[in-house]
C-alpha cells in the first residue's frame, strides 16, 4: 500500500452537511437530535393533522425521485467533468492547462441560479434536449468546476516522487498517472466527492425554477393550489433535512472507513 | 421659555403632520405579478403598466385613494396578502371557489378564458388531444387546474408564463395554456414566436377577474366596489380596454 502525505491532504472544498464530529459520540450527538426529531416531527404533523400535512407528504414523492435522478445523474456527469478539468488543472500542455483553467475561473465567477437559467436556455436554443437532461446537464457544468478543483487537489497530494519513481520504472506520464497517481488519489477524494453529493443534493432544489418537477417544485405546486405555504414548506424542508443527514451520516462512515485502511 | 418654544414647536409639527395624513387620500399597496402582458408587465422605462394597472388607477380615482403598485412573484403572491405584506393583489386573478375561501374579492371587473396555445405543426384543437405530451402553465394558475383535469397529459409548472413558451420553442413541452390576452400576445404578436406557434379555438373556460384582498377587509372591498362600478358606470374602462386589450 502506498504511502498517502497526510500533511499534503486536500482542503474541505465542498459545503455539504456537516459530517459528524469524532468527539461527538453519545446517545444525544446533534446528528441523532436532528435526525430522529426531523422524523419524528413529520411523523407527529402527519397523525395530529392530516389535512393538510398528509396530503403534502402524499403529494410530493414523484418529486423526490427527480431530485434523486437530477442529482445523481448531475454528480456523475460533473464527476467526467472534473476529472478531465482536474487533470487539465495540473497539466504541462499550456493549451489544456489554459482551457481548464479557464473554464474554472468562469464558472466559479457566476452565481449557480444563472448559470442554470443561462445553460437551460441556451441549449435549449441550439439543440433539442429534454427538459430533465438539460438540468442535469446544466447542474453538472456548474459543479463540474468544483470536482474539477477537487480532483486537482487530490492528484497533487500524492507525493511527487511517486511519479517520478513510476517514470523510472519506464512508465510514461500517462501511464503512470493511471496506474499509480489517480488510484490513490481516488481514495483521497471520495469524500469531498462526497460532501459534493450533499451540496448538489441541496442546490438541486434549484432546478425548479426550469420547471423541473423535483421535490421544491412539487411543494410549491401544491401550495399555490392549496395556499397552505407554511406547511408545506415546513415539510419540503424536513423532507430535505432527512435525505441530507442520511447521507452525511453515510459519508462519515466511509470517510471513517478510509482513515482507518490507512 | 425655551421648554416652552420646544413644546410648541412639537404641538405644531404634531398637528400638521396629522392634519397632511387625514387631508391625502388614502394609499392602498396592491401586488401585482408583472408578467403577465398586456394585463401587467413592466415597460421599457422599469414601469410597471398594463390594462389592470390603468383599471385600477381609474377605480382609485374614482373612490379617493391612490395605488402603489409592487411587483410580486405568482407563486406566493396570496400569502403575502395574508401576511399584510400588502394590501390587495390585482393581477388577473380569477374569482374561484377555493380562493374564496381563503380571500375576499372584490366584484368581477373583466371576463376572460382559458385558451390553448400549440406549435404550428401541432394538430390537436384541445388539451385531450396532447395525451402523452407535457402542456405548460404557470404554477398556481387557473390554466394549470384546467391541463390537470386531462388524464395523460402531464402538467407542468413554470413560474412565469413567458418560460413556458420558451420551453415549447425549445420543444420541450407541446402545448400551453393561459389567459386568452396573454396567449394573442406571445402566440400573434411577438417576432420570435409568432411564425412557430398558434392558437387553437375559442377560450374554453368562463372566468371573470376580481381585485383579492384578505379575508375580513370589508372596508377595503366596499371602497374597491364603490370604485369599479363607478368606472362601469361611467364607461371609462372601454378606454382602457381598447388600449390593452386589442
Amino acid at each position: 500500500m502506498a504511502h498517502i502525505d497526510k500533511t499534503k491532504s486536500i482542503a474541505d472544498v465542498g459545503d455539504g452537511a456537516a459530517i459528524p464530529i469524532k468527539s461527538d459520540r453519545g446517545l444525544f450527538t446533534a446528528w441523532r437530535i436532528a435526525f430522529v426529531g426531523a422524523i419524528g416531527t413529520l411523523a407527529f404533523l402527519s397523525f395530529y393533522k392530516p389535512d393538510p400535512y398528509l396530503n403534502i407528504i402524499k403529494f410530493v414523492p414523484d418529486g423526490i425521485v427527480v431530485t434523486f435522478k437530477v442529482t445523481v445523474g448531475a454528480i456523475l456527469l460533473a464527476s467526467i467533468i472534473g476529472l478531465i478539468t482536474g487533470l487539465g488543472r495540473i497539466s504541462s500542455n499550456r493549451l489544456f492547462n489554459g482551457a481548464a483553467s479557464l473554464y474554472v475561473e468562469v464558472i466559479r465567477g457566476i452565481p449557480l441560479l444563472v448559470q442554470i437559467f443561462y445553460i437551460y436556455y441556451a441549449l435549449g436554443r441550439i439543440v433539442k434536449i429534454p427538459d430533465l437532461l438539460s438540468a442535469i446537464i446544466a447542474m453538472a457544468v456548474c459543479y463540474g468546476a468544483y470536482m474539477g478543483e477537487v480532483f486537482r487537489a487530490g492528484i497533487q497530494s500524492i507525493p511527487k516522487g511517486q511519479m517520478e519513481a513510476a517514470m523510472s520504472l519506464g512508465m510514461t506520464r500517462g501511464q503512470a498517472m493511471r496506474h499509480v497517481i489517480l488510484p490513490q488519489a481516488f481514495k483521497v477524494v471520495l469524500p469531498p466527492v462526497g460532501n459534493e453529493f450533499i451540496a448538489l443534493l441541496k442546490d438541486s432544489s434549484l432546478v425548479s425554477i426550469l420547471a423541473v418537477a423535483d421535490l421544491l417544485r412539487r411543494g410549491r405546486e401544491f401550495a399555490s393550489e392549496s395556499f397552505t405555504y407554511f406547511e408545506t414548506y415546513t415539510v419540503i424542508a424536513l423532507i430535505y433535512l432527512i435525505i441530507t443527514l442520511f447521507f452525511s451520516k453515510l459519508i462519515g462512515i466511509m470517510e471513517e472507513r478510509i482513515n482507518a485502511e490507512n | 421659555m425655551k421648554m416652552l418654544k420646544m413644546l410648541a414647536a412639537v404641538l405644531t409639527v404634531t398637528v400638521l403632520t396629522a392634519g397632511a395624513a387625514f387631508a391625502a387620500p388614502k394609499k392602498i399597496v396592491v401586488a401585482t405579478d408583472a408578467t403577465w402582458p398586456p394585463m401587467e408587465m413592466v415597460d421599457k422605462d422599469k414601469k410597471i403598466v398594463g390594462f389592470d394597472i390603468d383599471f385600477l388607477n381609474a377605480v382609485a380615482k374614482e373612490a379617493g385613494f391612490t395605488v402603489e403598485f409592487k411587483n410580486t412573484a405568482w407563486d406566493g403572491i396570496f400569502a403575502g396578502v395574508e401576511a399584510g405584506q400588502y394590501d390587495a393583489i390585482i393581477s388577473s386573478v380569477t374569482i374561484t371557489d377555493e380562493r374564496l375561501k381563503k380571500y375576499d374579492f372584490s366584484m368581477p371587473y373583466i371576463d376572460a378564458g382559458q385558451i390553448l396555445i400549440v406549435p404550428k405543426a401541432e394538430k390537436g384543437l384541445k388539451i385531450a388531444d396532447l395525451k402523452g405530451k407535457k402542456v405548460g402553465a404557470q404554477i398556481g394558475t387557473t390554466g394549470a387546474m384546467e391541463v390537470k383535469k386531462n388524464a395523460g397529459v402531464e402538467l407542468k409548472t413554470y413560474d412565469e408564463v413567458g418560460l413556458a413558451f420558451e420551453d415549447m420553442a425549445a420543444g420541450r413541452i407541446g402545448g400551453v395554456v393561459c389567459d386568452e390576452p396573454t396567449a394573442i400576445i406571445y402566440a400573434l404578436k411577438k417576432d420570435e414566436y409568432k411564425s412557430k406557434f398558434k392558437i387553437v379555438g375559442k377560450p374554453f373556460t368562463k372566468e371573470a377577474y376580481g381585485i383579492v384582498v384578505k379575508k375580513g377587509n370589508k372596508e377595503l372591498v366596499d371602497l374597491l366596489n364603490k370604485g369599479i362600478k363607478a368606472v362601469k358606470a361611467k364607461k371609462a374602462d372601454v378606454a382602457i380596454k381598447k388600449q390593452w386589450l386589442k
